[in-house]
């Protein structure tokens, strides 16, 4: 069993990412209404949502089951769990953060999504259903994307331990080979594909046909609601921390001390406000792709990570 | 310039050359392939320059230079007039589907990173991963050239195939002779032109399409 001493900066990381990630989609939000030539609601708009939701009650269908009260914590705990297996400021002590690797964050992704996807059928309305066939055709095509690129990178460190790996590759820069230009570019289609943003799926609608994770949260509402929210907030700010913890590990404190912790913290939000900057970009910038046009998309994301693993391996 | 750093540099050209073949290959709009194989040609220049500078080699100064001007700037305008031209879909109709294109180059790229492993002594020290991805860039040419209905979409692939060519020459050998280099852009280019006046020619007299030309009638 791991000491405190290991487990509580992995708890406070994730406590970190739960509370700015709604912040991050604040910053789209704005960014996106800056490039419209809108003025757009303030950053902090995402919070208030959320304050609002909680203050609500909760409207339930009448066919829902019992497990449907249930699905809102439990997806928000698998993605808080998975926010703790990813190092934000501070490296893991020599033993790693033994909490958690890459191989588990996935499958706690793929719970919450199973979960979500789950509690909009139980709802039993028409979109919540097809949101949910919507999500499940993407999910085969989207999680072996994060698993190829995790092990390229796992295999030029020889851990699956994602503090470990930003350790390696924080401490030798030639780490960096070619096949990391290709994981990157897969790493970045698939943190579109896994935040719902535009080219697979547009997160400003409601009650439309193309919806895909929207369409799965229309029957929630409340707290329910809140908590569904702040699981993608989350989320989304995790799939930044693997991308930073995976390909940019620089400025990671190695000790929990003050006076490393504050360059760490402003390299965090650096490439967050970089990455946040790009999702920004392209989704002011390009149209959503046509369903069926997306494993067309994603699949060049595959052909990325895979081409990252074997031009690791062969 | 040291050498493992030229290697490094050839590596990581190779590695964004396989990435704009893959863009290539997924996308379905005819613009952005043309932009990609422009921005690949690009790349290749700066492979060039790269090992200009490890070997001293003066010619593949002058190589990267006619890279740059006519396969990154010259090609890919003349392309996009054509498009303008006659007024073409866009949008690109592929005679496999594209996913399956994408698993073909797949196999394809570990294939020729197979062939090469094949190969231990030709491997040169300065060039790094340089042949196989240069043999897959020339593969992957062939297929989108294999997998394309229009003539135009076609075209890049034969670009896309010349750059792997291309790369793998000047990665292996360290230059090609600069006559023969530029013997071989002339043809490239003569090829477009053709190609670029017949699609023209084509469209104005009979309206067809390269695929609808399967069939000889009396």
């Amino acid at each position: 069993m791991p000491g405190a001493e290991a487990v509580l900066p992995a708890l406070a990381q994730a406590a970190l990412l739960v509370l700015l990630g709604p912040l991050v989609s604040g910053v789209i939000q704005k960014l996106k209404a800056r490039l419209q030539c809108r003025a757009g609601a303030s950053v902090a708009q995402p919070y208030r949502d959320l304050a609002k939701l909680l203050r609500k009650g909760t409207v339930q269908s009448d066919t829902a089951s019992a497990f449907y009260r249930a699905i809102p914590p439990l997806v928000l705990a698998a993605v808080v769990c998975a926010a703790a297996m990813v190092p934000v400021v501070v490296l893991p002590a020599a033993g790693g953060f033994t909490l958690g690797d890459a191989i588990l964050l996935v499958g706690l992704l793929a719970l919450a999504r199973f979960l979500t996807a789950l509690g909009a059928l139980d709802a039993g309305g028409a979109f919540g259903g097809m949101g949910a066939s919507r999500e499940m055709t993407v999910a085969p095509l989207v999680e072996p994307v994060l698993l190829l690129v995790v092990f390229s990178v796992a295999t030029a460190a020889g851990t699956t331990d994602l503090g470990l790996i930003a350790a390696r590759r924080a401490s030798d820069p030639a780490v960096w080979h070619s096949p990391d230009l290709l994981a990157l570019a897969a790493m970045l289609v698939l943190l579109l594909a896994e935040t719902g943003r535009i080219p697979v799926d547009n997160p400003d609608t409601h009650l439309e046909l193309t919806m895909i994770h929207e369409g799965m949260l229309l029957e929630q509402s409340g707290p329910g609601l809140a908590a569904m929210a702040l699981a993608s907030h989350t989320k989304q700010l995790v799939m930044m921390a693997v991308v930073g913890a995976l390909f940019f590990p620089i400025g990671l404190a190695p000790r929990p001390e003050p006076l490393l912790l504050v360059p760490a913290a402003l390299a965090f939000l650096g490439k967050t406000a970089v990455l946040a900057l790009f999702v920004g970009l392209v989704e002011s910038s390009y149209a959503k792709l046509r369903f069926f046009r997306l494993p067309q998309f994603l699949g060049m994301g595959f052909l990325c990570a895979f081409l990252a693993l074997a031009l690791r391996v062969l | 310039m040291s050498s493992p750093l030229a290697t490094a540099l050839i590596d990581y050209l190779g590695a964004l050359l396989l990435f704009t073949m893959i863009v290539i290959l997924g996308s379905s709009q005819l613009y952005r392939t043309i932009y990609a194989v422009a921005a690949q040609s690009a790349f290749l220049a700066a492979a060039a320059a790269v090992l200009a500078i490890a070997t001293r080699n003066l010619d593949l100064w002058v190589i990267a230079g006619i890279t740059i001007v006519v396969k990154a700037v010259l090609l890919p305008w003349l392309l996009i007039g054509v498009v303008r031209r006659i007024g073409v879909k866009r949008e690109i109709e592929p005679v496999v589907p594209t996913l399956l294109t994408l698993a073909i180059a797949a196999g394809t790229v570990v294939l020729s990173f197979q062939l090469a492993a094949s190969l231990g002594a030709v491997r040169q020290t300065v060039t790094g991963n340089a042949l196989p991805v240069g043999v897959a860039l020339t593969l992957l040419g062939v297929l989108v050239m294999a997998s394309r209905k229009t003539a135009l979409a076609q075209m890049v692939g034969l670009f896309a195939c010349e750059n792997g060519i291309f790369f793998t020459a000047i990665a292996v050998s360290q230059g090609m002779p600069l006559i023969i280099e530029i013997g071989v852009l002339l043809d490239v280019v003569l090829g477009a032109l053709v190609m670029g006046i017949f699609v023209l020619r084509v469209r104005s007299s009979v309206d067809a399409d390269i695929a609808d030309l399967s069939r000889l009638r009396a």
